[in-house]
């Protein structure tokens, strides 16, 4: 688990003790640095919380209720009293095993397979959670299957992509190393061959794919977090004024501001190409105004005419 | 006992054994004795600590049981824990079966999830292949709970209140919905979780049967363009060579109505309109509506709107 940063309140250190106890108990001698790494706490923390939980005890057993001692790194445990099982699993961690399971049938091609071992899991859960009442609907795009079979081989690839930006098909070295889902849209980001760079892709604008029979180094790659995962790139700003029917923007995309202004909105958000806006524009139609930045004032009203002037030439 | 502070961890972890290993409800006096120098004295003080003890234990899950005692403590209310309730019961859970559940909780990245792996005695980390943002919302476990144990539930909705015997929730692109029987208007209703507003009142577990055939992904189509009143109405696109290819792999071979050398003419649901709209203008220039005229026309309405303001 990611570690958590300053004070921990105490409702969060009861809460890791009550599953720490029978984790440990089950096994006996465990290093300190492994209980860390896996309950997202510091080495420090853990002896701390520990050592505490062995000097707690009630008459008839005030020194033996928790036995454990820390001795070299290693955490021993003797014979448990109490604490044997863990916690039950509280609603929100139910809610988040079965949603994780589910999308992870999708999203993980599980459900490709007949009897998967995620498929028994999840009854055997769902049983101890009273039912389910989650349903995941992320359909895995065709190509999602050759892309994680590419990651966990390493194998560089060949792709023919279609850049939105530049309004092309291209084709490129790629070597994938993560898909990821946000907002039912998938993605790759693969190691860019010709840059050398790491590259997000659209999985839907990929065009095809063929294996180069090379492999490279496996490399481990961070996920970007569901909000903001262009804020950390150097794309402009735009100042967008819509009206009511097009909140839908500040719900799709990730906006970095939005703000009710009379009957509609005033959105900022991030905006990767021209041309991409040129499309936002377009879907909003009529009621959407770009306020800043000044060359893209009449971007809109430009895409439109253009299109107009298809509709006009083909007018029979 | 010779330490002047007593960690709250101490404190709580103890009143957690005290509670469970008691044979008989305990009053609030009890446990103070029980609990001798671990909660300050005089009983206002204690009482304050003692209930915030028991909140913090609630959150996390812990089931605190009370009930009015009789006899010597009659009036007074007692506590303990039910270990039955407490004690995760074993899943017995297969290798095989832990494995998958640890990829899954690695590609979800939902902080409650790998909590509750441990809990089912998860092991170290999984390097995810794939990954998905799931979003979190304060109101989904006990929209949750109330959908797999069929309990009503009264929400805000559109600044309406509304009762509902939630069937379930469903991730769809990047949104949850509760999906269930609008008891207002008689009908299955489906509302975003995320514009519920305020919190969720939760009725008694067991009040409903859901529907044997009910199937949530009929209740809410897939495809955007489908939600309208006219479900058969089919538009005729042309898509020219950059995104044909890629529009014939989205819809799939059956779409194809004709080829015009390399771009291509295409049968797509146009039911809602401004899904269809958005399906369309994503194709920028490459895209045109060849029918029905009125759709054409709406088409042309809408550019010339755009560019007379």
């Amino acid at each position: 688990m990611t570690p958590r940063r300053g004070p921990r309140p105490t409702a969060d250190r009861v809460r890791r003790l009550l599953v720490l106890l029978p984790w440990l108990m089950e096994r006996r001698e465990v290093a300190v640095a492994e209980v860390a790494a896996k309950f997202g706490l510091s080495e420090a923390e853990v002896v701390r919380d520990l050592e505490l939980a062995s000097m707690c005890g009630l008459p008839p057993f005030v020194d033996e209720m928790i036995d454990l001692y820390i001795d070299e790194g290693m955490i021993h445990v003797g014979v448990p009293r109490l604490f044997t099982r863990p916690l039950r699993i509280s609603a929100p961690e139910g809610f988040a095993l079965l949603a994780a399971a589910r999308a992870a049938r999708q999203i993980t091609g599980a459900d490709e397979q007949g009897d998967s071992a995620l498929d028994r899991a999840l009854a055997k859960l769902s049983v101890v959670l009273g039912g389910e009442g989650v349903v995941v609907d992320t359909p895995a795009p065709p190509l999602a299957a050759a892309l994680r079979d590419a990651i966990i081989a390493c194998a560089r690839l060949r792709m023919t992509y279609w850049s939105a930006h530049s309004d092309r098909t291209s084709e490129r070295e790629v070597t994938p190393r993560l898909v990821f889902v946000d907002r039912g849209r998938w993605y790759l980001i693969a190691d860019d061959g010709a840059s050398g760079e790491q590259r997000t892709f659209r999985i839907d604008r990929i065009e095809s794919l063929t294996p180069t029979g090379a492999t490279d180094e496996p490399r481990e790659v961070q996920a970007p977090s569901a909000t903001g995962w262009f804020e950390a790139a150097d794309v402009p700003l735009v100042v967008l004024r819509v009206a009511a029917e097009g909140a839908w923007v500040a719900e799709r995309y990730p906006v970095t501001s939005a703000t009710a202004e009379g009957d509609g909105w005033r959105i900022e958000l991030p905006v990767v190409s021209e041309r991409w806006l040129r499309e936002l524009l377009l879907r909003l139609g009529p009621g959407a105004v770009v306020e800043a930045p000044t060359e893209w004032v009449d971007l809109g009203r430009g895409a439109a005419s253009e299109l107009l002037a298809r509709y006009d030439a083909s007018r029979a | 006992m010779g330490r002047a502070v007593v960690d709250a961890l101490e404190r709580v972890t103890n009143l957690v054994a005290l509670l469970l290993s008691a044979r008989q409800p305990l009053s609030l006096e009890r446990i103070g004795d029980e609990l001798a120098g671990q909660y300050p004295t005089g009983e206002g003080a204690m009482r304050g600590a003692f209930e915030r003890d028991k909140a913090l234990l609630r959150e996390i899950g812990v089931p605190i049981e009370s009930e009015v005692l009789t006899g010597s403590d009659a009036g007074r209310t007692g506590y303990w824990i039910d270990r039955v309730k407490y004690e995760l019961s074993d899943l017995e859970l297969e290798p095989d079966e832990r494995a998958a559940l640890q990829m899954a909780v690695a590609a979800a990245r939902l902080a409650d999830a790998e909590f509750g792996l441990l809990k089912l005695g998860g092991e170290g980390e999984s390097t995810p292949v794939v990954v998905a943002n799931i979003p979190e919302l304060a109101a989904l476990p006990e929209l949750r709970e109330a959908a797999s144990g069929r309990a009503e539930v009264v929400l805000r909705y559109h600044d309406r209140e509304r009762t509902v015997q939630p069937y379930t929730l469903l991730l769809r692109e990047g949104f949850w919905y509760l999906i269930g029987l609008d008891l207002g208007h008689h009908q299955v209703r489906t509302f975003r979780v995320d514009r519920i507003e305020g919190a969720v009142k939760v009725g008694t577990p067991g009040a409903f049967a859901r529907p044997i055939d009910f199937d949530p992904r009929a209740v809410f189509p897939t495809d955007p363009k489908l939600l309208g009143d006219e479900v058969e109405a089919r538009a005729e696109v042309l898509v020219d060579v950059p995104r044909a290819d890629a529009v014939v792999r989205e819809l799939g071979d059956e779409a194809v109505l004709r080829r015009v050398g390399d771009a291509v003419v295409v049968s797509v649901p146009c039911a809602n309109r401004d899904a269809f709209r958005s399906w369309l203008f994503g194709l920028g220039t490459h895209a045109e509506v060849l029918a029905p005229q009125t759709l054409r026309a709406d088409v042309v309405a809408w550019l010339e709107a755009m560019v007379a303001r």
